[in-house]
């Protein structure tokens, strides 16, 4: 089914009277006239109303039973005497799926809502309240965006298989100052859109981004392959060369192989590898002088004891300092 | 105070930005030219302020959520940095005032770090 479709039927059971209904609705006394009445309705150009008294639902009166008045040329009376007493109400907890049902099953036009506990009226629900309030719900849930992340976090519900997961793959450019740090900000709308927690997608983008500034500035270009499982997110980023030297050297903090140029990047503080270590729960650097560098990167997205808070780190971080 | 109070107080001409995120109220600020800075420290400030003009500016912004970036000292901004920032959907601004300053009057504004680690 297309995903717009579905998200307005989840929608339809997600919503609730209340979220649709028109609250403060307008309403009559049983101790009023007809022709206070149809007064009311020219004045408010509705077709009906709840009869209400002392806060409770005592009847409905609507535009038929006013025609019915009429048409037998009676005195004017009260309209307790006109209303259909004790109405049907719906509840403002109730869902609007299950509304709809009802103004199905019954045919009426429009139903009180009351709250469950006090049984006091707290709005009306009519057809036309409904499709308007329905139309306004679905142009905000259906927002480009929202529908998108809809689509993308159910991927793992809605695929099946014994074990589920998806691999994204990114060519970073060495030496593309103007588009390094592309892969991790897509990366990062993707994570978004799969429904990840937003800890976990904070501290992937920044490792993700660090790793992506590296192999921009000092590699001759590499691959990103990021695998999301639904345990753990991880990055393999395996550039083309040179290769480090000293990798025990380059994982020291405050240690850089950058050049001026790269300084005025706002980069090459020898912070990069340090901090990529402190957002991942783990990771590991490998290189050949001459071949290449790799580096992969683990983040547990489960909530097990492996996982670090930010909290954490950073007071890992300053006990270091 | 919203970030419009902010960038009026500071005379900081906006160069892009939506109305959304010009009305949003601010609360926390952070300030450094050095990127990797800003990422080790794992916070989402409402404001940057920086000195540096180049699209990384905006990646680390986007990367660490940071949803607006104000260059201190007047420092011309470039076309690229300005579409980028546009395209990430975060709020540019440029001051000519220093960012020693700029730090002060926000600080007495009631601004405060937006850093974890603060």
């Amino acid at each position: 089914m297309d995903a717009k479709q579905a998200r307005i039927q989840e929608l339809l059971y997600e919503l609730k009277v209340t979220d649709v209904m028109r609250a403060g609705a307008i309403t009559t006394r049983p101790d009023q006239t007809m022709t206070e009445f149809r007064r009311i309705m020219r004045k408010h150009r509705i077709s009906g109303t709840p009869v209400v008294e002392n806060d409770l639902v005592v009847g409905m009166i609507t535009i038929a039973d006013l025609i019915e008045f009429l048409a037998a040329g009676e005195a004017d009376c009260q309209i307790r005497f006109k209303m259909t007493p004790n109405p049907e109400c719906l509840c403002s907890d109730q869902f609007m799926v299950h509304a709809i049902r009802q103004f199905d099953a019954s045919g009426y036009g429009r139903y009180p809502v009351v709250d469950r506990q006090s049984r006091k009226l707290v709005g009306i629900l009519t057809k036309g309240i409904i499709i308007e309030g329905m139309l306004s719900k679905m142009a905000h849930a259906l927002k480009e965006e929202e529908i998108r992340q809809y689509r993308a976090s159910h991927i793992f519900e809605d695929i099946n298989a014994e074990y589920k997961e998806l691999y994204l793959t990114y060519e970073v450019v060495g030496k593309d100052f103007d588009r390094a740090g592309q892969a991790s900000t897509s990366m990062k709308r993707n994570l978004k859109r799969l429904g990840i927690q937003p800890d976990i997608i904070h501290r992937l983008a920044i490792a993700s981004y660090e790793a992506e500034m590296n192999t921009v500035l000092y590699s001759d270009g590499g691959v990103m392959e990021f695998r999301i499982a639904p345990e753990e997110i991880s990055l393999r980023i395996r550039d083309h060369g040179p290769g480090i030297e000293d990798i025990e050297k380059a994982m020291q903090p405050g240690w850089s192989a950058a050049a001026d140029w790269v300084r005025e990047l706002g980069f090459g503080a020898g912070m990069g590898i340090p901090n990529i270590k402190k957002c991942a729960d783990k990771m590991d650097l490998q290189s050949i002088p001459g071949v290449g560098t790799t580096l992969n990167i683990r983040i547990f997205t489960g909530n097990s004891d492996q996982t670090k808070s930010v909290q954490e780190r950073n007071t890992q971080d300053s006990r270091a300092k | 105070m919203t970030l419009r109070d902010v960038f009026t107080e500071l005379s900081a001409k906006i160069l892009c930005g939506s109305d959304e995120q010009l009305d949003a109220e601010v609360a926390t600020a952070a300030a450094g030219d050095l990127m990797s800075d800003i990422l080790a420290r794992l916070g989402s400030p409402d404001v940057l302020l920086t000195g540096l003009t180049n699209t990384q500016a905006v990646r680390t912004s986007s990367v660490s959520g940071i949803k607006s970036i104000l260059v201190v000292r007047g420092k011309p901004v470039n076309d690229s940095m300005i579409e980028l920032a546009r395209e990430e959907d975060i709020t540019l601004a440029v001051t000519e005032l220093s960012m020693f300053t700029v730090s002060g009057r926000l600080y007495a504004m009631g601004l405060r770090s937006g850093m974890d680690s603060d």
